[in-house]
């Protein structure tokens, strides 16, 4: 899962000296959110399409604008409001990277670029959520169930052993991080509605099933502190 | 009120020979044991029979794809195990039977338009709420209810069908075949698609197109149970449904939202069922001058269903205890 994978190489771009009126007709109609702005090849900034909002008037005056703010406003470019030398993404870099540096600097959106600084792509908020939505396989019809296990080496093992004893396909496996010390909580995502016997097996091995909502709404920590 | 003899039930022992193995959820004896138990009980002879002709093809094909029909009925033929996922498995009688699920459930349709019936409870197997246009999901093949809903409309001319949809899983077989339809109102309540599957019926699938707002899903949490159910049908499915105005009510009717029923993890007792089943003939009384038709879905706990299905009849035909 690199960013090479995911990022969309479509690319949009404008130059530092486009008008910010043009730009905005551009972002609205390709349906844009973060832009590139490049100068011979290389990457120098991007704007997004609150720094468009925040260079135009407010909606709210909109009848009374002053013939001079528009104008004023037609005259400047993009170099005026972009932000220069944005946080960039390489090509190498994973997803799991990419998820991570969006989450800590709070951006919506990487250019992609080389070691010379040339733009090769743009992977935003969304392409990652879609890789996730993926990886959880959440778009295949599966059932989730949880299964508390005890804190020690081969529980998976005997979980999926059922599973694959029952010839069911995994959707997805996700293990909890919050839990008791003792214990872990498995989430296989399993592609089949027929899961009367795989849980009754688990439970003869001595496994908890719990509700999943139990362990989502006391366990897990709302307001974890960044 | 319902008058004495004018409630049906569809049965057919045919059906019963589909056969999917001992170990499968969705077997032969789970039906068996109801029909055992509606006899014993002395239920079954307090209601009109009706026995199950196999559906005209044209009105499986005003649902299904005709390539679909023939990959079915080609995998029956074959003696394949399964046909498109494990989980739907098959043997060479599935297509009949299939074709007789669905065909009862028109035989009741023809009752109740013609007036002979109020009510029918149609105890057929392979159930059908999953089954897609072009697909065969979660043991259903072709999906009975989608299928009396064409043909209320195309056969009798009723123009606007309510669906209510109380399996314990989303019935996402009925949702997508009418999704873009204004005619037909489909509405499920079942365990949140996050954790049951098949993964769909979340809260803000509306419709599409002309049929947007004529989708209305409920998911309920892993968990909850009589208290969440009886909320969510005052609050949520009663007023959808009283709006819509249907002339003719279907009711996709799962018992495996029973605490005893390990295939989800919704936690309905006996009296969270009778309240569904009382909510039917509510909504019947109150928009279709009393007619209904109950479909069997999901309901895999042999111990229960028996009697969850004896009780929901029972409703139905203004008989309770």
């Amino acid at each position: 899962m690199f960013v090479r994978d995911k990022m969309v190489t479509e690319l949009v771009v404008v130059s530092p000296q486009d008008t910010i009126l043009g730009t905005r007709r551009l972002m609205i109609e390709k349906q844009i959110r973060h832009m590139p702005v490049v100068e011979d090849g290389r990457l120098v900034g991007i704007v997004t399409d609150r720094d468009i909002r925040d260079a135009m008037p407010s909606l709210l005056f909109e009848e009374g604008v002053e013939p001079e703010v528009c104008k004023e406003i037609a005259e400047h470019i993009i170099s005026d409001i972009m932000t220069p030398d944005p946080i960039t993404i390489s090509v190498v870099h994973t997803l799991q990277d990419a998820l991570l540096i969006m989450y800590h600097k709070k951006v919506g959106a990487f250019p992609v670029v080389d070691e010379e600084g040339h733009l090769l792509g743009i992977i935003a908020i969304r392409d990652i959520l879609k890789a996730f939505i993926n990886l959880l396989n959440i778009e295949e019809p599966g059932t989730l169930l949880c299964v508390v296990v005890e804190e020690k080496p081969g529980q998976m093992k005997k979980v999926v052993d059922v599973i694959t004893e029952e010839n069911i396909s995994l959707g997805s496996v996700l293990v909890a991080r919050y839990w008791d010390e003792d214990h872990r909580a498995l989430f296989p995502y399993l592609l089949t509605c027929n899961v009367a016997t795989v849980k009754r097996k688990l439970m003869d091995l001595g496994f908890e099933l719990i509700e999943p909502m139990d362990m989502l709404l006391d366990q897990v920590p709302v307001n974890e502190k960044e | 009120m319902n008058e004495t003899g004018k409630t049906g039930l569809v049965c057919d022992e045919r059906c019963l020979l589909h056969d999917t193995g001992d170990h499968h959820p969705e077997s032969a004896s789970r039906l068996r044991a109801v029909y055992a138990w509606l006899k014993e009980s002395g239920l079954a002879a307090q209601l009109v029979p009706i026995e199950a002709q196999p559906a005209n093809q044209r009105w499986i094909e005003a649902v299904h794809n005709i390539h679909y029909i023939r990959k079915f009925e080609d995998a029956c033929l074959y003696g394949l195990p399964d046909f498109e996922h494990t989980d739907n498995v098959i043997c060479r009688d599935s297509y009949d039977a299939a074709l007789l699920s669905a065909g009862g459930v028109l035989e009741a349709v023809d009752a109740v338009v013609s007036g002979r019936l109020d009510r029918v409870f149609c105890a057929l197997r392979p159930p059908g709420h999953h089954a897609e246009r072009d697909k065969s999901m979660g043991f259903c093949y072709f999906n009975n209810v989608a299928i009396a809903a064409r043909y209320l409309q195309l056969q009798h001319g009723i123009e606007k069908v309510a669906i209510i949809d109380f399996d314990v899983h989303h019935g996402n077989g009925i949702q997508h075949i009418f999704e873009e339809d204004p005619t037909v109102l489909y509405c499920s309540l079942h365990e949140h698609p996050s954790f049951a599957w098949p993964g769909t019926g979340r809260d803000f699938e509306e419709g599409k197109g002309e049929g947007e707002g004529f989708t209305f899903n409920v998911p309920v949490l892993p968990g909850r149970g009589d208290k969440e159910y009886r909320k969510a049908v005052e609050m949520r499915i009663k007023p959808k449904v009283k709006a819509f105005q249907p002339e003719f009510l279907l009711v996709a009717m799962g018992f495996d939202a029973h605490a005893d029923d390990l295939m989800a993890d919704i936690q309905l007792t006996a009296e969270g069922f009778d309240f569904l089943s009382r909510t039917v003939v509510e909504l019947a009384e109150c928009c279709t001058g009393g007619r209904v038709i109950s479909v069997l879905e999901g309901g895999y706990n042999p111990l229960t269903l028996p009697r969850l299905v004896e009780s929901h009849l029972r409703i139905l035909a203004g008989l309770e205890k």
